[in-house]
């Protein structure tokens, strides 16, 4: 089997111990950054990305690094749901239900070892998931041209839209703000300056690493800058972890079942994580019936949504690594760093640079068992961290932010613009208009308007092109179908929790 | 997701912040797509530089119309208090950026940390201990484990 061969030479690039050290290094701050509240895995790997620039780190080890605190972000998130009952990212939501009635009846301990253990399968489902379905998307890909790959653009959008659980208006008016704001810079193909307004510093387009780190780092200060008491937090005996393995075992079908539903939800685009968990939780819930006692310190209640979530992350990275469209908003970051780096994502990726490709599945898998470790005996030092105060955390946030940001240039330029796209970033979200459409917009502009000329200047300027061929027409009904199961899905997600 | 579960908690009807978001996006939309006339196209291409931003402006004004008459919901929005530190910060900050250069990093991020400690609410104390301590972790990141370089002090060079 040639995936097999393929995972012994990803091992060999993963166990080098440069790269070692990094997805160590990545688990361990991963951890920590998803388990302070209000940090996800985006802000988090946002944050890291000037980071990794400084480092001047080879693609393949940027990569590996980032990837493990996108990890380590899924694993850390469950933290502050069980410990202080607010979900340390999105997807940590579902968590807070079971988790954090468990804490209080002094089982933190038990709910934090189920997690991770429920965590530690569904990331592991996920890989053997990566290296089986991505070669084979990859194979189907290949035969893609530009017209196909405007339509899978297209595709990104419209269920990033659909799933987002929002309006759907602003979902979209999200993405097209971000496409317009992709079309600045020099035309690529013909020279010519747009949007410039004679700023030098525009001619290369807005920096994308700029704008995600305005939009996620700066946005989430000014946001914690509402309320700067904080709450309240009573604090709980958490006892040890190390009983939750063996709970976990008993919960070892919830977490099969969990696992493979947010697998299923972290491949398709626009979905992610947040989908994954909610649906394996609320599936969970339905499988067991009566007699489970979900809402009220249910073991399953903890162990269904960390599976799904972290499944649901792994299975986001195939679509980002085999068709260069990411799924949610940490793998559009990734895809960020990649295409930053030279390096473009797609079925090319897999043929020219396997070793890169293989050597991160490797990684997951080994950080996976690091984070494993960080999790289960070591748990309780993660759970000190979160009672770091707020005012030291967050002045230290920004200025990671401002340091990493203005290292990359040394340039107030960019600064400026970093502050701006903060402000951008939190009227949006005061707004509820979604901040992660304007990222995949002004990330895939350039590549959807490039394949939109190609197919055009291949076709001769006759705009049938984009829908003559079979597999663009499926995946516009594909779209189509997401769309609408979008909407069912928002309606279905009201209809619960009111 | 999030919008569902709090969906009493923190929010208000959006009519005036969704409508001045909408007459802005419009407002942004009609000049992109007045500004994407002046592209001209060239080199024979079937597709000039300005034909894609008009592409994206027209649904982008359609769907900022939308908005205009279909409001929906906002998150609660901050009072004058925090909207008074929100915009002190963003001047720490602003500044920050325009004298790290001029100044050094050592004395522009000391001030700099020191009163955004403040802003978030410690007193003097913690604000002057923990400032100095993560300017000096910072500078010690960046330039000696990292090896970037930050702004020296002028006149002074080591």
């Amino acid at each position: 089997m040639d995936i097999l061969a393929f995972l012994a030479q990803g091992f060999a690039v993963a166990l080098e111990p440069q790269n070692l050290f990094l997805a160590v290094v990545g688990c361990v701050i991963g951890t920590l950054i998803g388990a302070l509240p209000g940090l996800g895995p985006v802000n988090g790997v946002a944050l890291m990305i000037p980071l990794s620039f400084n480092f001047s780190l080879p693609a393949t080890g940027a990569l590996i690094l980032l990837v493990s605190v996108y990890y380590g972000c899924m694993y850390g998130g469950r933290i502050s749901s069980i410990v202080l009952n607010i979900p340390g990212d999105e997807p940590a939501m579902m968590t807070t239900l079971d988790g954090y009635p468990m804490a209080l009846q002094g089982r933190g301990g038990e709910a934090l070892g189920v997690s991770a253990v429920a965590s530690f399968v569904g990331a592991g489902v996920a890989t053997v998931g990566l290296a089986l379905f991505a070669p084979l998307l990859v194979q189907f890909a290949i035969r893609f041209g530009p017209a196909e790959y405007f339509a899978l653009f297209v595709l990104a959008f419209a269920t990033i839209g659909g799933v987002t659980g929002g309006s759907l208006i602003k979902s979209f008016l999200a993405a097209f703000l971000g496409l317009l704001l992709g079309s600045v810079g020099i035309d690529a193909v013909s020279g010519v300056p747009r949007y410039t307004f004679g700023l030098y510093e525009l001619y290369d387009g807005i920096d994308f690493i700029v704008a995600l780190v305005g939009l996620f780092a700066i946005s989430e200060c000014l946001i914690y800058l509402e309320d700067i008491r904080g709450t309240s937090r009573p604090t709980l005996t958490l006892g040890s972890a190390i009983p939750g393995v063996r709970s976990a075992g008993r919960c070892a079908p919830t977490i099969a079942r969990g696992s493979l539903i947010g697998f299923v939800a972290g491949v398709l685009p626009g979905a992610g994580a947040a989908l994954g968990s909610f649906l394996a939780y609320m599936l969970e819930k339905r499988w067991v019936g009566r007699e489970g006692r979900f809402g009220l310190g249910d073991p399953r209640g903890v162990a269904a949504p960390e599976a799904g979530n972290n499944a649901a992350a792994g299975g986001a990275l195939i679509p980002m690594l085999s068709l260069g469209i990411p799924g949610s908003g940490t793998t559009a970051i990734l895809l960020a760093l990649l295409l930053s780096m030279n390096i473009t994502p797609g079925p090319l990726l897999f043929e020219q640079q396997p070793e890169m490709v293989w050597g991160l599945v490797a990684a997951l898998v080994i950080g996976n068992f690091v984070l494993l470790v960080l999790n289960v005996p070591l748990v309780s030092l993660f759970a000190k961290v979160l009672q770091a105060p707020g005012w030291f955390l967050m002045p230290m946030v920004v200025m990671v932010a401002f340091v990493g940001v203005y290292s990359l240039n040394n340039s107030a330029f960019d600064l400026y613009m970093m502050l701006g796209f903060g402000v951008l970033g939190y009227a949006l979200r005061k707004l509820e208009i979604p901040t992660v459409p304007v990222v995949l917009g002004l990330l895939l502009g350039g590549q959807m308007e490039f394949n939109l000329r190609r197919a055009m200047s291949i076709s001769g300027g006759d705009w049938s092109i984009l829908w003559s061929s079979g597999i663009s027409l499926g995946i516009y009904l594909f779209a189509v179908t997401l769309i609408v199961a979008g909407l069912v899905y928002s309606w279905v997600v009201r209809g619960r929790l009111r | 997701m999030s919008d569902a579960s709090q969906e009493d908690a923190g929010r208000v009807p959006g009519v005036i912040g969704d409508r001045i978001a909408g007459a802005l996006l419009l407002a942004l939309a009609v000049g992109a797509w007045w500004l994407s006339h002046d592209l001209e196209s060239g080199f024979m291409q079937p597709i000039g530089p300005g034909e894609y931003p008009r592409l994206i402006s027209l649904p982008l004004a359609a769907l900022s119309l939308l908005l205009i008459l279909k409001p929906g919901f906002n998150q609660r929005w901050p009072g004058r208090a925090a909207l008074l530190r929100q915009a002190l910060t963003l001047l720490v900050l602003a500044c920050y950026a325009g004298l790290v250069k001029p100044l050094g990093f050592l004395p522009a991020s000391l001030a700099a940390v020191i009163l955004l400690i403040r802003l978030f609410g410690a007193a003097w104390k913690s604000a002057l201990i923990s400032g100095a301590v993560l300017t000096l972790a910072l500078y010690a990141l960046f330039e000696f484990v990292l090896g970037m370089p930050l702004p020296n002090i002028p006149g002074l060079d080591w």
